[in-house]
Formats: structure tokens, sequence, C-alpha cells
């Protein structure tokens, strides 16, 4: 599934009715299956343009295209369970006719299996996440958005999620649009990174990564996470300056 | 335990009260109780408690599904709240018996004006509560609702409603002690029966006994249906809150 994004201009009015733009000229394109990952600092716009591009926010301008029908599986910043469903319905509630067999193996991979029947809050953060992450595979999504989905979770598990994510990536093929502010994450999930510079957000860079995922190694992260210090850092000098 | 407890100080209190002020002001016990079988007996109590019970339970469901539906409304569409409030604040603060007298003068001594007019009377404070329950909804699972392109009906029953049960339960609670208080007015006030047709009876007869009789009847009803029903339903709503250790 491709997806085309192009917004013009988005801005909010605060409180006090100053208009503040929060994304400026912002465009791109993802080919099927790509995975785009954006990295920027908080408080940028991600979450914002994650808003747009998956329909819930109208009140911008510019266009963001994708097939029409097009299911879309979105894992938001909290994990947004409803509090009175269990596990399993929750994850039914969005994926109604979800195969039995195939939700028991992602709920496998995920390491759930224990907690299909308890209710969210039971869960810990770091569950309730996965938990959001079954929500948004059980669909099988065309297109997935994942908006922090490993933020204040401890090193160990975040490795382990990531890596849940990435094989879940590969075996569902969806085009999937990944926010992030760790830069690690990003280098290690993504197809396509693209830099993100203050407010208002703009695309500073976009860095295809041309090695499989799986086959990444530790040296050429390292060559990657240096190439986008330097490129953010100009980012930082150019607004100092 | 201790409600039988609470119960036999009551019965001890309203005993010794009786011998204190004499059975003419306040009979005791026994003879209330001699009443209760007598209009047992006849049939009469068990009529006029059904006649009062679906009165109250026409009245009670008219007003929660229109004061439900209302309250919605004026909490989603923020037109319909301004148009609405004026009208809420008067019902809200119109005394129960201009309401009543209103309907028996306008609609006849008839029974749709004594339920109609019981149900106006509960109204509002389901459209208030309900209407504060729709404010505070989460919009995050709304969001959550619209991107997994849950079907409306399907996201109304499952994100939108468990919101608003405590809400609701909280209007069904307390709009409920009051219809039990309203629909005796009612009926002392323009109906052939019922508990408050009879209570009137023995008021203008001075017959206290019999006024005991059907009133301590009724509240043993409303005891029961409030542990048998609504608390049940409360437990049942609050099931996946985790247990306060």
């Amino acid at each position: 599934m491709q997806l085309e994004v192009n917004i013009a201009r988005k801005a909010f009015t605060n409180a006090a009715g100053e208009r503040h733009d929060v994304l400026a000229d912002f465009n791109f394109a993802l080919g099927s299956g790509e995975v785009g990952v954006f990295v920027g600092p908080s408080g940028c716009g991600k979450s914002t343009m994650l808003k747009i591009v998956a329909g819930l926010d109208h009140d911008y301008q510019g266009g963001a295209a994708y097939p029409a029908g097009a299911r879309i599986g979105m894992v938001f910043q909290e994990p947004r369970l409803l509090p009175w469903r269990s596990v399993d319905d929750n994850v039914r509630l969005a994926a109604p006719k979800v195969d039995d067999e195939k939700l028991s193996a992602l709920f496998a991979v995920l390491e759930l299996t224990a907690h299909r029947n308890h209710f969210p809050g039971e869960l810990s953060l770091g569950l309730a996440r996965r938990a959001a992450l079954a929500r948004a595979f059980a669909i099988e999504p065309d297109f997935l958005i994942l908006d922090e989905p490993l933020a204040s979770l401890d090193d160990a598990l975040a490795v382990r999620l990531r890596e849940q994510i990435a094989t879940l990536v590969d075996s569902r093929c969806a085009t999937t649009l990944l926010v992030t502010h760790d830069v690690d994450d990003a280098i290690r999930l993504g197809d396509r990174l693209f830099l993100l510079s203050h407010r208002p957000a703009r695309i500073l860079a976009e860095l295809p990564i041309r090695t499989p995922r799986s086959a990444r190694s530790e040296a050429e992260i390292a060559a990657i996470k240096a190439d986008v210090a330097r490129r953010t850092n100009g980012d930082r000098a150019e607004r100092d300056a | 335990m201790l409600r039988l407890l609470s119960f036999t100080v009551f019965l001890a209190t309203w005993w010794g009260a009786a011998l204190l002020a004499g059975g003419e002001k306040l009979p005791p016990p026994p003879a209330v109780l001699a009443a209760i079988v007598a209009e047992a007996d006849s049939g009469a109590l068990f009529f006029n408690l059904g006649v009062t019970l679906a009165r109250v339970a026409l009245a009670f469901t008219l007003a929660m599904t229109l004061g439900a539906a209302i309250g919605y409304l004026m909490g989603r569409v923020p037109l319909a709240d301004r148009l609405g409030d004026p009208w809420l604040i008067v019902l809200l603060n119109l005394p129960a018996l201009v309401v009543i007298v209103l309907a028996y003068i306008w609609a006849g001594l008839t029974e749709v004006a004594a339920i109609a007019a019981i149900a106006i009377n509960k109204l509002p404070i389901a459209v208030v509560t309900v209407r504060e329950g729709t404010r505070v909804l989460d919009t995050a699972l709304d969001e959550m609702a619209t991107v997994f392109a849950v079907p409306r009906w399907r996201a109304f029953r499952h994100v939108i409603l468990p919101q608003l049960a405590p809400y609701i339960a909280t209007a069904a609670r307390s709009g409920l002690s009051l219809v039990w208080k309203i629909v005796l007015v009612a009926e002392l006030l323009g109906r052939p029966n019922g508990v408050g047709f009879e209570i009137g009876v023995a008021f203008q007869l001075f017959d206290i006994t019999r006024l005991l009789a059907y009133s301590l009847t009724f509240a043993a009803v409303v005891l029961v249906i409030e542990t048998v029903l609504v608390q049940p339903f409360e437990i049942r709503l609050s099931r996946w809150r985790p247990r306060a250790a």
C-alpha cells in the first residue's frame, strides 16, 4: 500500500488565542511495506502528524492519500485499552473477524498468552503496550501507525519489544509509520528515516537504509547513528545561530 | 446480623414510644401487623402495592430512557445544551406538586397524567447526570474506535456506554428514590387506588394503624427492590474495577 502525505500547514490556537504553526510543508511518501521512521525532538509535532495521517484530525491544509478502505492499525502513545474489557476482548473489539489460531500465535509472540483474560487495570505499562500492539496487529493492517511504542519502558523490555515489532512488521508486510525520539530504535526498525526539526516541524533529511533489518551489523548501525547525530546537530547549530 | 440488630432496635424504640404516647397516636407493632395481615387477607394490600409498583416501573422507565437520551444529546451537541439548559433549570427546581397538579388539570385525573407527572419530576435529574457523564467521555478512546473503524453502534455499546454506566446507575439510584416519594403524592391527589390513595383515606379517617400498615409495607418493598435489583446491578457494572484491598 502506497502512502503519500502532503501537509502544507497545520496550526493550533492555544488558550490565549495565539496561533502556532505545528507542521509546515511536511511532505513524504512511503512505498508498499516500507517502514518509515520519524525521529525528532519531543514536542515537535510528531503525534499531530500521525493523527492527521490516521484521519483523526481534519483541521489542516493539505492531504494524506492512501487507498480507500485500507485497514489502519494504530498504537497510540498511551495503550488506550478499554478498562472494562479483558485483553482478549479489547483485541476482538477492534478485530471481530480475527482467526482464533492467528490470535493465539500473536499473543504468543508478544508473550501475552497468560494475560489474555486480565483486565487492563491489572497489567503493567509494558504489558498494556503489548496488548495495544496485539490489537493493532490483529486486524492485519495494510497500514500500521506506531506512536512511540517503546517510550518509558526499561531497556531490556524495550529491546525485546522492538524485536517483537520487527518480527511482526516483517511477517505482515504492512506499510508502517513509526515515531520515536530514540535514534537507536529508529535505525534498527526503519527502512527510511526522516529527521525532523523543531517546531514547526519540517523534514530535515530523508535517509533510506538499504540493508534489510535482520542483516544490519552493529558497525553499520553505529555509522548511521553518527550520520544522524551530525545532521541533527547541524539543525541545533542553525537554530542557535 | 447487624441488620437484624438495627431492625430490633427500631422495633423496640417504636414499641417503647407507642407505650409512652398511647395507642391512639402511635399504635404498637402488633396492632399494625394485624392491620397488615387483614389488608393482605382481603387482597387489597397486594392490589394497591401492585398498582403503585406498576406506576413506579412505567414512570421510571420512561424518565430514564428519555432522560438518558436527552442528557447524551446535550452532552454531545453544544447547541442542544444551550437550548435545553434553561428548561432543565426550570424543571429541576419546579416543585413536584406543581407538576402533578398541572398534569391533572390539563390531562384529567387519568393514569397517563399521573405517570407523566412522575416521569417529568424525575426526568431532569437523569438528564443532568447523564449530560455530566457525556461531557467527561474519554476522547482518547473515541479516537481509538475511529482509527480501528469500529462500527458506530458497536462503539457506542462497548466504548461509550460503559463510560456512561456509572452515571446512568447514579441517575437510576437517585431517580428511583425520587419516584418512590412522588408516586404516593400523585396517587393521593388524583388516583382511585394505590398505596398513596390508601394513605390519603387513612389520613382522612385518622386511621394511624392503617396508615402505618401501608407505609411500612411500602418501605419494605422499596428495601427489597433496592437490595435485590439495584445493588446487584451496581456491583455487576463495576466488576472490572480492581478490588479494593
